[in-house]
């Protein structure tokens, strides 16, 4: 009597499918093969890359620190998008950056590996991104592509990532990496170390009482004058963040612009001898270090390796705040050039001290106002506050090969400060200057953390 | 429960549960539950055909590669007309035999140029003989036809001055009231900004008739443009209007998308907005095919691209350009090379929809290659001969049916070079010779046997729009598939390769009798009556003077 009834529950069941079946368009919902989710795995393929990014940062010609800054932002997108098909929680920032509507999407019967899409998505970017590195350096990202699978072996167990799933994942990482790199040479930064490619005429600054002139030693020419033009990932423009007002030029000795300007001449005279050492581990210089952007990127990168994060949480996080840096420098950049607001040097050497020179480091080839490391450091620490939690306490050992570190902070404002701060400590920045960059990357922050990320 | 009944009863549920994972399982991959449609045999007669053309050159020849067929001959056999990029495009008159092989003998037209990527025949100026628009790396050049394959340049006669752009996709309508097409040229990146090209998409062109009734007015740029390798007027809502849907390549343009344009006689055009229900789509767009695939009367748009092609339908009604992907609903994303070896994504370039093997389901043909030699696509990339099935998926017999070519394919066409009903295939090959094959149906290449009936029709009317195009004809099949099928008769799309002459409907079975019926809806919306015809043949539907037989001379 039972087998009877499971009979006919069989013919019910075989006709209703075969009924589906010769429907004219199957009524086959798209099929979701049951691979590990990127949060199944660690953040090893991620941290790893950051790492060599860093390094290639440092050592590539041209990266300068808005450039480092668009670079780092470009990889962190890529990793989310790279592994984004597999995160049912999450969707694709397509349709919410500027002029990205849309992203190849992974189909949904194919199983992919994760970590190997982000491994192939990184490398292929790494490669357009630095395309400029030196031989040894592209030799680099070869061997880290090659050697991840081999270093991860819990990441990349061969017993369940067979040959096809490999190829398949591998495919799919680089035809993502090349969908945003199509993206990211039409936003006016690409390339910028190479000939001037742009319809422009050369840039003229503006001449005037207060506006900013070439510095000493160097007298060097204004850097990336454009580059608030560049379009931002986040930002409808960069103008939907300006720095507040800066104080009204005047050469008055009871003027806050004078005042402010003394304080520069004073404090970087008379600095402590923490107050020198906060001044040159902050600076970040380009060429020496990976950049201000690429000092947060490690922060963030080791705090990801220390709690173990898992993949899913190292793309999200490299995303939110590498494009928050960026947006960042967009969005100082264009008030910068704006502005036009002279450095303290020369207005020191102008009404106060014709000698005087920052003592502890060269001034940088571009207008004062705002500081583009207060408003890059108040963007991240707001990003990373929100990450990780405000009130985080870390300790900092982006500088330690270079026997500055470590050293402990008690959260990342904290940090943010010191480093907005250290500006005016090296002489480099009006204490104005500092106060609203980290006004302005506030604002940033807080566009960047409007993206939707969850469902 | 005894323990006999337990078991027993254990069995059941194992069974049930082993049908229904083995049920999902073969819905997930390829259905078995639809047969295998009957896959046609082709066989390669390039050589034998007489057929020699190498597509040829560097950086400005990545794209384009087409190809074009029309019968000028009057013989009803399609003749070719092939672009070869620096190397000459020539002319091929068709000399095939009827059911025969093919045979191409070149000959001297007027359309001999370089520099050409792309064709579309077409009857400009409504004189009854079809012209040619060439596609060029410069200038576009238009061609009157003078009869007996023979060809003119028009260019001046007609008023149509393109610049020394780009030129890359072309498609024409005849708006309501006009004799004279209004055709629309897409454009690539800015041939001075080879150093730096990406952002400098050039804008298209359309183009008007004159006042006069003769040629052209000065054109109208098409304002935003983003590097068109594909144009299509088609009456995406069966408005009695068609529309310029445009795929564009996210390689270069900057805050580009797939665009869909008004076209309203008297006004400028205008795209379609996201208030319109436009979605925005990015995509590395490079040809379009056009069909009612699924009966709602309604064409889906399958869009070629670099591994993320997409076939959208039309979601949202007539009111709404609002399409859904159904790309891999019908297992159609054709996204990887599917034999070779080779494991990188595919480029996917000229698509058209055709029944080639006659069953009366739209097959989809699809020309794939790497762009050079980039590294991270696919360089052993064969062609697709996706056939439906009978639940609408999409069966991919490129390797089983001879023609999965690993060349560099660009353009190409299915069409009945010999008359025998049965779609044969042209494809243009990038620093590669073209290459064409027979079908065969189920025959071989002394007896080629039609898997299904077909029927192959063309359209006619009087004054200007003398092929019809923007028509809609409808096949009733009758019994026993109890369908009607429909085509929309267009001169564009594709990637650079055009077609204009017969329309080939694949009937399937049919009764003994072999009669079904059509009907056609007109350019801009009256319909005739249905008509009786017998399938296995070739007619004409005269707008004035109705359907009749056509034989051959």
């Amino acid at each position: 009597m039972r087998t009877s009834f499971l009979a006919l529950g069989l013919a019910a069941i075989f006709s209703t499918l075969v009924a589906q079946a010769q429907t004219s368009v199957p009524l086959i919902p798209p099929v979701s093969i049951s691979a590990p989710q990127p949060s199944a795995y660690s953040a090893a393929v991620a941290t790893e890359w950051f790492d060599l990014a860093l390094l290639l940062t440092q050592q590539t010609p041209g990266f300068s620190p808005p450039v480092a800054a668009r670079a780092l932002g470009y990889l962190g997108l890529t990793l989310y998008e790279s592994v984004v098909p597999g995160m049912p929680q999450n969707i694709s920032l397509a349709g919410q950056l500027n002029e990205l509507n849309s992203l190849p999407w992974a189909q949904p019967n194919e199983a992919l590996h994760w970590p190997t899409v982000a491994n192939a998505a990184m490398a292929t970017m790494s490669r357009m991104m630095y395309s400029n590195t030196s031989a040894e350096n592209k030799a680099r990202i070869d061997l880290l592509e090659r050697s991840l699978p081999l270093k991860y072996g819990q990441d990349f167990d061969p017993n369940t990532v067979t040959p096809d799933i490999t190829n398949r994942s591998e495919t799919f990482g680089k035809l993502m990496a090349m969908a945003v790199m199509t993206w990211a040479r039409t936003d006016g930064g690409h390339e910028a170390w190479g000939p001037l490619r742009r319809s422009r005429a050369n840039y003229v600054p503006p001449s005037g009482a207060g506006k900013w002139s070439a510095t000493p030693p160097a007298f060097t020419a204004p850097l990336l004058p454009w580059w608030g033009e560049v379009r931002p990932f986040v930002l409808k423009a960069a103008s939907d963040c300006p720095a507040p007002p800066p104080l009204a030029y005047s050469e008055q000795t009871t003027s806050a612009f004078y005042k402010s300007a003394d304080e520069v001449y004073r404090v970087s005279n008379m600095a402590t001898q923490e107050q020198r050492q906060f001044a040159l581990y902050w600076a970040d210089d380009p060429g020496k270090t990976p950049t201000p952007a690429g000092h947060w990127a490690f922060i963030a990168n080791d705090l990801l390796k220390q709690r173990k994060a898992n993949l899913a949480l190292a793309a999200e996080t490299f995303a939110q705040l590498n494009m928050a840096m960026s947006d960042a420098f967009v969005a100082g950049w264009d008030s910068k050039y704006k502005l036009n607001v002279l450095r303290p040097v020369t207005y020191v050497q102008l009404v106060i001290d014709s000698n005087w020179v920052p003592t502890l480091m060269h001034t940088p080839p571009f207008p004062d106002y705002p500081s583009g490391h207060s408003v890059q450091s108040s963007a991240a620490a707001t990003v990373l506050d929100q990450v990780f939690g405000a009130n985080t306490a870390f300790v900092d050992n982006t500088h330690n090969d270079r026997g500055w570190g470590p050293r402990s902070f008690k959260s990342f404002k904290a940090a943010a400060n010191e480093a907005a701060l250290s500006r005016l400590y090296a002489g480099i920045h009006y204490r104005f200057g500092v106060e609203g960059g980290q006004v302005q990357g506030q604002c940033v922050a807080d566009k960047v953390l409007a993206l939707k990320f969850k469902r | 429960m005894t323990h006999n009944k337990f078991h027993s009863f254990r069995r059941g549920v194992l069974a049930c549960l082993g049908l229904v994972i083995a049920m999902d399982a073969a819905r997930a991959q390829q259905p078995l539950m639809a047969p295998i449609p009957p896959i046609p045999r082709f066989v390669e007669e390039t050589e034998a055909a007489g057929l020699q053309s190498r597509f040829e050159g560097e950086d400005e020849y990545m794209v384009g590669g087409g190809v074009a067929t029309f019968d000028c001959a009057g013989n009803g056999l399609p003749s070719v007309y092939v672009t070869a990029g620096v190397n000459k495009a020539k002319f091929y008159r068709n000399r095939s035999t009827r059911g025969g092989p093919i045979k191409l003998l070149e000959e001297r037209s007027g359309l001999e140029l370089t520099n050409a990527i792309g064709a579309y025949p077409i009857d400009i100026d409504g004189d009854g003989i079809t012209d040619m628009v060439v596609l060029r790396v410069g200038e576009v050049q238009v061609f009157r036809g003078l009869g007996s394959c023979k060809f003119e340049r028009a260019n001046d006669a007609w008023t149509v001055q393109t610049g020394n752009a780009w030129h890359t996709a072309f498609s024409a309508t005849w708006e309501r009231g006009q004799s004279w097409p209004t055709p629309a040229f897409g454009t690539y990146y800015d041939r001075s900004r080879p150093d730096f090209p990406w952002g400098s998409c050039t804008p298209g062109l359309l183009f008007r008739p004159a006042a006069s009734g003769t040629g052209y007015a000065p054109p109208t740029p098409l304002v935003p443009s983003h590097c068109a390798l594909s144009m299509l007027f088609s009456d995406w809502n069966r408005s009695g209007e068609a529309s310029l849907r445009v795929s564009n390549d996210r390689e270069y343009y900057k805050n580009g998308q797939e665009q869909l344009w008004h076209v309203a006689p008297g006004q400028a055009p205008a795209l379609y907005s996201p208030a319109e229900g436009w979605k925005p789509l990015q995509i590395w767009g490079m040809g379009i095919a056009s069909h009612d695939l699924d009966g709602d009367g309604f064409p889906s748009v399958f869009l070629t691209s670099m591994a993320d092609n997409k076939l959208q339908k039309v979601a949202a009604g007539a009111k709404q350009p609002t399409y859904s992907d159904e790309a891999f609903r019908r297992g159609i994303t054709a996204h990887r090379p599917y034999v070779g070896g080779d494991i990188h994504p595919s480029t996917a370039w000229h698509a058209q929809f055709a029944d080639v093997n006659n069953d009366g389901l739209t097959d989809l043909f699809v020309v794939k290659g790497n762009v050079s030699t980039m590294p991270d696509f696919a360089t052993l990339d064969p062609n697709n001969l996706l056939l439906q099935q009978t639940d609408g998926h999409f069966f991919e017999a490129g390797q089983q049916s001879g023609v999965a070519s690993f060349k560099r394919g660009r353009g190409g066409m299915m069409v009945d070079l010999n008359g025998d009903g049965l779609l044969d295939m042209l494809v243009v090959n990038r620093w590669d010779k073209a290459q064409l094959w027979r079908n065969l149906g189920a025959g071989t290449a002394k007896e080629p046997v039609p898997l299904g009936h077909w029927l192959q029709v063309r359209m006619a009317q009087a004054d200007g729009n003398r092929d019809a195009v923007g028509s809609w004809v409808e096949v009733d099949l009758g019994e026993p598939s109890s369908r009607v099928i429909r085509q929309e008769l267009t001169v564009g799309g594709g990637h650079a390769s055009g077609h204009l002459g017969w329309m080939h409907f694949g009937l399937g079975a049919l009764t003994e009798a072999r009669q079904v019926r059509l009907r056609v809806q007109w350019p801009h919306g009256e319909w005739s009556a249905w008509q009786s015809v017998t399938a296995d043949a070739f007619y004409v539907m005269d707008k004035e003077r109705g359907i009749g037989p056509w034989k051959a001379p």
